[in-house]
């Protein structure tokens, strides 16, 4: 029977249905299924930011491997790379990550380029770097807001999550159309002034369906400091590191799947 | 087209004289506008320090142009690279972000700081963002009083900031148009020169080829067909961030036109 069907059918013929079956009953999904233990162990998250020092007590030793992304033209190359942070910035992310999944491996990877177009490229080859890496969360608090880059993260978001690479973005604090952070196949981040790690909301109208910890943050920052910080930047890492937990505990999930998990264990707004 | 001479020749005039008055302006109206901007961020957010860095495409650096306050003027002129530190990593990544507690941590942004010589408490940063990019970074140093910035203040710097981006990019309009207009003149000048200077060229060209500048410069350019020469009167009227060795070319430029638009209009009685 499945032999008539296309091949994007395949999945639901009759005799491969069976492998369609839920794995969890939803209405009884509750944080302590969706965490399992809440350490994160075995999953990879990769930070794709300005960096992640290595040896910033909130890492705490889980930083697996650091590449940046180099520039050539039209050509894009990963290069390993020192583990630091230039900024301090991707080493926040870091450090909000390890604290809510602290078995949890992370990758580095640097992609801060000049332009638009640079970073674009520079995106493209991170992403495919982190998801061939093992990434199965991978955090981007940037964006870009070139048109001419559309088609380009549009096509990176669903390689990702053909690859089963979760993509949880910050959503632009400004309110115009950034990429990738309002395509559907990504978890999209925006910042709530609930000063609760734990705390999240879901949006049930998108693009920006959740909503995170970013206000006055006490975050990791460059050269084993810490500052406070506020943004949708500082929201998106709460957001992979409960993904972590998620993933961590329900290893066969699938990104859209972590994403309902997410929704559904959301926090109430009563 | 069918130009009367004298309405041709007038118009030359009239934008001869326009840029000549464009020049003595203020060189960069963009600037006068950014820094209206930033001294109004200052004073809504009642802030120490407010500024604007641009990114410089030919040195691929970050370029603080304006900047408003009692503590702000230090940072005027400093150049970082486009991925350096806060204001790099606003430009870079294209995310706003506020900061605080900055001054408790000595290790921040030690090198910008020793430049300026004012290191902030509290921060934020967000980019110059419109429909083609970022162009670069709004900054907001120590609101008075002991609050932190916010997330509506975020929002509220970032509308500050969409104002800046359309004024920049809308002064970067102005400078291509003066550009086009100096290729086109530059191309009507090496074309019909033989051999001398500009200013010394005494040849035979006439009208026709004011008109075919005309209508090279305009081509791109909206407005009333019917009227292409005050279309690009006007154009040349905006030009004010144009810079002053280019804006000499373009008054030079236009000097030899109107002098050969008169020795053409001596010659024939019409254009064409």
């Amino acid at each position: 029977m499945s032999s008539v069907l296309p091949a994007w059918s395949e999945p639901f013929a009759e005799d491969r249905r069976a492998a369609l079956a839920r794995q969890m009953p939803f209405a009884d999904i509750d944080r302590g299924w969706a965490f399992g233990d809440g350490s994160g162990a075995g999953v990879v998250v990769a930070v794709v930011d300005s960096g992640i020092e290595g040896g910033h007590p909130a890492v705490g030793g889980m930083l697996r491997q650091s590449v940046r992304v180099e520039l050539d033209g039209d050509d894009a190359r990963i290069v390993p790379d020192e583990p630091i942070d230039a900024v301090g910035h991707g080493t926040a992310c870091a450090g909000i990550v390890h604290g809510l999944a602290p078995a949890a491996t992370l990758l580095s990877v640097r992609v801060l380029g000049a332009d638009n177009r640079g970073k674009g490229l520079a995106f493209a080859a991170g992403l495919d770097w982190a998801v061939g890496q093992g990434a199965s969360v991978i955090n981007l608090s940037l964006s870009s807001r070139s048109e001419s880059m559309y088609g380009t993260l549009h096509d990176l978001a669903d390689r990702a999550y053909f690859a089963n690479a979760l993509l949880v973005c910050a959503a632009n604090n400004v309110a115009v159309a950034s990429y990738p952070s309002l395509f559907s196949s990504v978890v999209s981040v925006a910042a709530h002034d609930v000063r609760d790690p734990e705390a999240w909301f879901y949006n049930p109208r998108p693009p920006v369906e959740f909503g995170a910890y970013g206000l006055d943050v006490d975050v990791a920052w460059k050269d084993g400091g810490r500052i406070v910080a506020t943004g949708n930047s500082f929201a998106a890492p709460h957001i992979a590191g409960l993904a972590a937990r998620i993933r961590s505990a329900h290893p066969a999930v699938s990104p859209f799947e972590v994403k309902t998990i997410l929704a559904a264990t959301a926090s109430s707004t009563s | 087209m069918t130009a009367d001479p004298d309405a041709l020749l007038s118009a030359l005039r009239a934008i001869a004289i326009r840029v000549e008055a464009a020049r003595r302006l203020s060189p960069t109206a963009g600037t006068a506008i950014l820094r209206s901007i930033v001294d109004a961020t200052v004073l809504l957010f009642d802030a120490e320090a407010a500024s604007i860095a641009l990114h410089d495409a030919a040195t691929d650096r970050l370029v603080f142009t304006v900047a408003a306050g009692d503590q702000g003027q230090g940072v005027v002129g400093l150049s970082i690279g486009p991925a350096e530190g806060v204001a790099g990593y606003v430009f870079s990544s294209g995310q706003p972000l506020a900061l605080a507690d900055v001054a408790d941590d000595a290790r921040f942004e030690r090198t910008t700081a020793e430049q300026t010589g004012y290191v902030p408490r509290t921060l934020v940063a967000v980019p110059l963002i419109d429909d083609e990019g970022v162009l670069g970074v709004l900054e907001v140093l120590d609101k008075r009083g002991d609050g932190s910035f916010d997330l509506r203040d975020i929002e509220l710097a970032s509308a500050f900031a969409r104002q800046a981006a359309v004024a920049i990019r809308s002064s970067r309009l102005e400078r291509d148009t003066a550009t086009l207009l100096a290729t086109a003149l530059t191309s009507l000048s090496a074309g019909s020169d033989d051999g001398g200077t500009a200013e010394s060229n005494t040849g035979a060209a006439g009208g026709s080829d004011v008109e075919s500048v005309v209508a090279a410069a305009v081509a791109n350019l909206d407005g009333d067909e019917a009227e292409p020469l005050w279309a690009l009167a006007d154009q040349v009227a905006r030009i004010r961030a144009v810079d002053p060795a280019q804006l000499d070319l373009v008054r030079e430029l236009l000097a030899v036109l109107v002098g050969r638009a008169e020795r053409g209009h001596a010659g024939r009685s019409r254009l064409r």
